[in-house]
Parts: C-alpha cells; sequence; structure tokens
C-alpha cells in the first residue's frame, strides 16, 4: 500500500508555483469566479470576513484530503471494482463534503462553545460553497497527486482569504464615506472591480 | 384562469424574481461564463435543463420528503440532472463544454437552483413549478445574454449570434445566418468602436454587472418615486 | 439505446455504500458529539431580545441566558428588555422582576456647532479619522467631533447628531447598552449610574483663555465651583472641574455659580 501511497503524496510539480497559482494568478474569486455569493455577501464587514475565510481554508484542505482518495481508489478503473464509475463524481463529492461539514458543526459545538458561535454558522453556507466543490473538481481535472491537492487546496483558501480581507477593507471604507449610490451589492461589485483590477495586471493574468 | 397564472409565473421569473439582478443568485457562472454571447446561450441551456428537471422531480416528491433532510435529497435530485446535462454537453457539443469548463458540474451548487427548490417547489404543485422554472430560466439567461453581449461588443468589437442546432448532422452553436430566414444577419455584427480587452477579463465581468446594477436601480428607484408622488407623498 | 448492467450495478453500490457510511458517520456523531441543552435556557433564549449588543456583560444573548439560568446574575441585567419582556421572563423563571431605570447616555461636551474648528476637514467621514490629523478637526482637542461613529456604532437606531453637533439619544430606541460609549474615540459620552447625579459637561484640559476662544460653553477652570461647594467635592484637575461623585450631595450650588453654564444636573 505505502509504495502505492508514497508517490501519490509527492507533489510532482513545485510548491511554490503551484501557491502562486492558487493564490493569485488563478485565484478563486476573481479570476475562477468562485464562491462569490458568499464574497459579496460577507465583506461588508471585517469580523464576518475574518470568520469565513479561516472556515472555508480549513473545508477546502480537508475537502482535498477525503475527495482525492474517493476518486482514485474508488471511482476510477484503478479502483478495486475496475469499473469506469467517474460519472458519479459530482454527487460523491458533495456527499463527502456535506457529511463532513456536518460532523466539524458536531464536533465544535461540542468542544468549543465560543469557536461555534464566531465560526459555526458559516459552516452551513460553505456545504454548498462553489469554491469548496471547485477546488476539488479541479484537482481532478489538473491531475495533481494527493500532496499537490492538499497543497493547491490549501493555497485557494488562502487566495480566498486575502481576497476577502482586502474587499472587506474598501468596502468598509465606501460604507464609511455614506455615499448612498454605492452600498449594497453595486459597491461590493465596484469594490471587487478594483481588486480584480490589480491582480489581472499586476500577476498579468491579461495583458491588458 | 389556469394559463393566466401560467404566463403571470413566466414573467415573474424575468422581471419581478430575476435570478441575477434582483435575487442576486447564481453570481459565479453568471460572471464567468459571459465572456461572449455563444457561452452564455450555451450555460443558459444547460442551466435551464437543471431547473425544470429539479423542480418538476422536487414538486412530484414534495409529499414524500422529510423535512429535516430535505436540503440533500434536493441537492441529489439536482445532481442526477447536472451529471446528465454534463455527459449530454460532453458527447454531443464538445467545443461547448470546453468552453463552459467546470461551470456545468458547478450547476448543482447554484444557489438560484435550490434556492427555488427550497422555496417554491418544495410546496408548490407541478404545473406552477414547471412556470417559475421556465420563468426563472429566461430570467437567468437574459440576464446572461445581456452581459455577455455587452462583453462581447465592447471587448472585442463584434457580436457573434449564435443558435444551438440539433437537427443537423454535427449538432452546435451556429451562427444565425445559417437559418434561410436569418441569412441577412453577417456572421459577426462588427462595432465601429476600438475594442477593449479589459471587458473580457475578469473586472470587466464585475464592472459590467456593477454598471447594470446601477442602472437598474437608479431606473427602478425613480419609478419608484413617481409611483409615491403620484400617491401623494411629499418627497 | 441498452442499460449497461456491468456499470449499473457498482454505481448503485459505491452511491449506496458511501451514503449508508456517510449516514451512519452522521448518526454515530450526532450521539457522541451530544450537547445537552437545557429547555429552559432555549426558552430565556426565545423570549429575550436577541440584540447580542452586550450591555449585560456577556458575549451574546445565548450566554447571558446561560448564566441568568445558573443563578449568576438577575434577568434585569438585560438593558435591552421592556417591561413586557421582563414579566414574561420572571413568569418563566417564577421570580419577580422589575427593570432596572434606563439610564441613558449623556455627552460631557457642550461644543458641537459652538465651537470652532481648526481647519477644512476633508477626509473619510468619521471621528476616529478626524482626530489624527493634526490636533482633531475641533479646535478642542476633547471635546465631541460630530462626525458620527456613536451613530455608526448604535445597533438600536438610538442616536443621532443634532443639528448642534451633538449626539442626541433618541430616548424610545435606546436600550443603554452602552456601545456608543465605547465606540467614541474621544470618551465623551457617558452613561451616568443614577437620577440626579451632576455632571460637568465639558472635557476640556485646555487653559481658561484658549477655552472661552474656541468653546462658548466650555469649562475654563475659573474655580468658583469649587469656592462654593459646601462639601467640597469639586477639584480642579489641569484647568477642567471634576466632582467628586461620592461626596457630592447635589445641592445644585455649583450649577448656579457656574459662569459659563457648564455644570447639569440629570
Amino acid at each position: 500500500m505505502t509504495d502505492v501511497l508514497m508517490p501519490a503524496l509527492m507533489p510532482t510539480e513545485n510548491i511554490f508555483p503551484l501557491f502562486v497559482e492558487a493564490m493569485f494568478t488563478k485565484n478563486f474569486l476573481l479570476i475562477m469566479f468562485l464562491g462569490l455569493c458568499s464574497y459579496i455577501g460577507l465583506t461588508t464587514n471585517s469580523d464576518t470576513s475574518k470568520g469565513m475565510s479561516m472556515a472555508v481554508t480549513f473545508v477546502m484542505t480537508m475537502s482535498a484530503i477525503l475527495t482525492w482518495p474517493i476518486y482514485y481508489y474508488l471511482l476510477s478503473e484503478a479502483s478495486f471494482l475496475g469499473k469506469d464509475l467517474t460519472f458519479l463524481k459530482t454527487i460523491c463529492f458533495i456527499l463527502v463534503i456535506a457529511a463532513f461539514v456536518q460532523l466539524v458543526e458536531f464536533v465544535i459545538r461540542k468542544f468549543s462553545p465560543p469557536l461555534y458561535r464566531s465560526l459555526g454558522i458559516y459552516l452551513p453556507l460553505i456545504s454548498t460553497n462553489c469554491a469548496v466543490l471547485g477546488v476539488v473538481l479541479l484537482n481532478i481535472q489538473e491531475g495533481y497527486t494527493y500532496g499537490a491537492s492538499i497543497l493547491y487546496a490549501f493555497g485557494a483558501g488562502l487566495g480566498y482569504s486575502w481576497v476577502m480581507l482586502a474587499t472587506a477593507a474598501v468596502r468598509e471604507r465606501l460604507i464609511m464615506r455614506g455615499v448612498n449610490l454605492f452600498n449594497g451589492f453595486i459597491g461590493a461589485f465596484f469594490a471587487a472591480t478594483m481588486v480584480a483590477l490589480i491582480v489581472v495586471s499586476y500577476f498579468s493574468v491579461v495583458k491588458l | 384562469m389556469a394559463n393566466k397564472s401560467f404566463v403571470g409565473e413566466i414573467i415573474r421569473g424575468i422581471i419581478k424574481d430575476n435570478p441575477v439582478f434582483v435575487l442576486v443568485l447564481g453570481l459565479c457562472p453568471t460572471l464567468a461564463v459571459s465572456t461572449s454571447f455563444a457561452n452564455a446561450l450555451g450555460m443558459a441551456m444547460a442551466f435551464t435543463f437543471v431547473m425544470l428537471g429539479s423542480n418538476i422531480f422536487v414538486s412530484l416528491l414534495r409529499k414524500q420528503i422529510p423535512a429535516d433532510v430535505r436540503i440533500p435529497i434536493f441537492i441529489l435530485i439536482i445532481c442526477t440532472f447536472v451529471t446528465m446535462v454534463d455527459m449530454l454537453l460532453e458527447a454531443f457539443l464538445p467545443p461547448m463544454y470546453e468552453a463552459l469548463g467546470i461551470f456545468v458540474p458547478l450547476i448543482v451548487v447554484n444557489c438560484i437552483v435550490i434556492g427555488r427548490a427550497e422555496a417554491y417547489a418544495n410546496r408548490n404543485p407541478v404545473l406552477p413549478s414547471i412556470a417559475d422554472g421556465i420563468g426563472i430560466s429566461i430570467g437567468f439567461a437574459a440576464a446572461l445574454m445581456l452581459i455577455g453581449s455587452i462583453r462581447e461588443i465592447l471587448g472585442t468589437g463584434g457580436l457573434k449570434l449564435v443558435m444551438l442546432n440539433v437537427v443537423d448532422s454535427v449538432p452546435g452553436f451556429y451562427p444565425l445566418s445559417a437559418i434561410s430566414w436569418f441569412s441577412f444577419v453577417p456572421e459577426v455584427i462588427e462595432f465601429p468602436i476600438e475594442p477593449a480587452v479589459v471587458m473580457i477579463t475578469p473586472p470587466g465581468a464585475f464592472l459590467t454587472i456593477a454598471t447594470l446594477m446601477l442602472l437598474f436601480k437608479i431606473m427602478g428607484d425613480r419609478k419608484r418615486v413617481k409611483q409615491l408622488r403620484k400617491e401623494g407623498y411629499e418627497l | 439505446m441498452s442499460l449497461d448492467m456491468a456499470l449499473m450495478l457498482p454505481a448503485v453500490g459505491v452511491l449506496g455504500a458511501l451514503g449508508l457510511a456517510m449516514a451512519g458517520m452522521l448518526v454515530w456523531a450526532s450521539k457522541a458529539f451530544y450537547v445537552p441543552t437545557d429547555p429552559l435556557v432555549d426558552a430565556l433564549i426565545e423570549l429575550m431580545p436577541g440584540a447580542n449588543c452586550g450591555a449585560c456583560g456577556y458575549p451574546g444573548c445565548a450566554d447571558a441566558a446561560e448564566h441568568i439560568v445558573a443563578g449568576d446574575v438577575t434577568p434585569d441585567v438585560c438593558t435591552s428588555c421592556d417591561a413586557e419582556t421582563f414579566e414574561l421572563i420572571g413568569e418563566l423563571l417564577g421570580i419577580e422582576i422589575s427593570a432596572a431605570e434606563p439610564m441613558y447616555p449623556i455627552t460631557l461636551c457642550q461644543g458641537g456647532t459652538n465651537c470652532k474648528d481648526r481647519y477644512d476637514y476633508i477626509g473619510a467621514d468619521t471621528c476616529r479619522a478626524a482626530i489624527l490629523l493634526a490636533g482633531t478637526k475641533k479646535a478642542c482637542s476633547y471635546g465631541c467631533i460630530g462626525l458620527g461613529d456613536c451613530v455608526r456604532a448604535c445597533i438600536f437606531d438610538a442616536i443621532e447628531i443634532a443639528d448642534n453637533g451633538l449626539p442626541r439619544i433618541k430616548k424610545y430606541n435606546c436600550k443603554s447598552c452602552g456601545s456608543c460609549v465605547t465606540a467614541c474615540p474621544q470618551d465623551v459620552l457617558l452613561i451616568p449610574k443614577e437620577r440626579g447625579t451632576v455632571y460637568v459637561v465639558c472635557s476640556s484640559h485646555d487653559k481658561g483663555k484658549y477655552v472661552k476662544e474656541v468653546c462658548e460653553f466650555g469649562c475654563i477652570g475659573c474655580g468658583i465651583c469649587k469656592k462654593n461647594c459646601p462639601e467640597g467635592a469639586i477639584k480642579l484637575v489641569k484647568a477642567l472641574a471634576v466632582i467628586d461623585q461620592e461626596k457630592c450631595t447635589q445641592c445644585g450650588t455649583c450649577i448656579d455659580v457656574c459662569p459659563r453654564n457648564a455644570i447639569v444636573k440629570l
């Protein structure tokens, strides 16, 4: 088992470019457009952004850890069943992610009520977050090894976090100015334009 | 009577409850896929298939689904249709499948589909649920195609109007001029403007939807102010 | 179109097995990590306003409910409850409660539009930003700035900046939670302890000559109140009169003698 597991664990790509890709050039919120509903809804306040970012990073990493073995050892042709069941990947991943998030909610509620009160309310929001499912599907699509998947998911979480915090900073100041036209969703999208312009032009994602 | 409210539900889904501009749900595919009119149309069709399928089945089973576990069951039903449309697209329309990428499987966690299943199909019989599904899908499609057209026109200087052709031997998205009635429409409608590549990129997406929402808000506010003034309020 | 039975069975089997495994795991988890909740606490949380304002000193209504049922505090620690809610809570817990008298915040400043501006301020519309620049926007660096940090902090919409540039409490909404007091970067808001206390409504430690120049009502530190106080309860701290509430008998002599009308009795 270990001679199969160990090479699967080692990332074949370099780690640093993987992180840079996950955090910046293929940023999940701004470039890949995943997880936008929670982004627009929660960036009015930097405290909720902090809580959501931590929860999302945690769930993304753990989902990558759980779903990669299921795909390669259960659904693909290399599994003990010998049949190509990869068309079941969407439903299986969602099942596992939702069950895992529910489990985490139980555990946090039992062992840390303050953490539950600050973080626990975001967990049900994350189980249907496109960012989490997007990460695990991309891991499969890009054909990453186990180790690379976990690192990529962690990097994606960090990328989500920094964009959330940056946008929360911009939006809080927009709200402070009290300009009514830019409250709510419109202000959120203009703030997102600004942060997206930074990423796209600084990291030369597209030649503008 | 039944027909009247059927059409009424459809119109409600397009204007009053427009999923993108009013409910502000399902933003991920809206912004990611609307880089061109063709992509927008493809996504709209995949979405319609899933929306209708999910609404019909959830409505049919609404009395049997226990309340505690309804969300996982909705996701299960929706996922069936999503997997179906995923496989259909991969088989019959490979270029569209390539263009849409992971956003087809991501329809399963699209807030609109789960939201309407929970808020409408779970409580209403089949026919109104079908009407709601059609309305929301048309609203979503309209929003997607609006944003897609604007981005394509401003970003590349040309608009490529396409339509889906499944009856020919090679199904796919053909330019509108392929239909004999519309042969006067050029394949790519050129606009006399300098293209701004930024509109195709992510900031362009956010900018487009922000400006559109701003426009709709100003129009809506003006209408509401006019109505309140008519009712006699001092503003 | 034929059904591929060779694929159907493993597909159904894998999905069924995964589903059963997850369901079983969740059933076990819901028992293993069961958190027993006291139904009394749940009922109390339902009755409480749910504003999570923090006035009671606990981080949220849920926490306060737990402590109330545990007997650590009495329910009147919640300043957001009105008399009707207290009756219901009293019925639930089987005790007599009466609401504590509401004490609304006061502003220890009479400047606002009465106080000159040091400069024309263009910047973020918050008091916290306006005090960072060259010794605060107002000529008196201790007083109320009037840009509304307190208004933004209030979750009950109970405070507004009035025409005179000072905060005004909308008493019908105020629950005395103290968010505005914490939010004020100049610390000029205060919730008094009881009715009838006498306060010097000025926070300025500037010299009297300067205060006369910039503000119509500020305390100039003349000391007349100190001389006339029968209890000796007033002392001057850096050109500002401070009343020692322990010694004060609320006789009101200082209010009459103050040449600047800077002392007020609630």
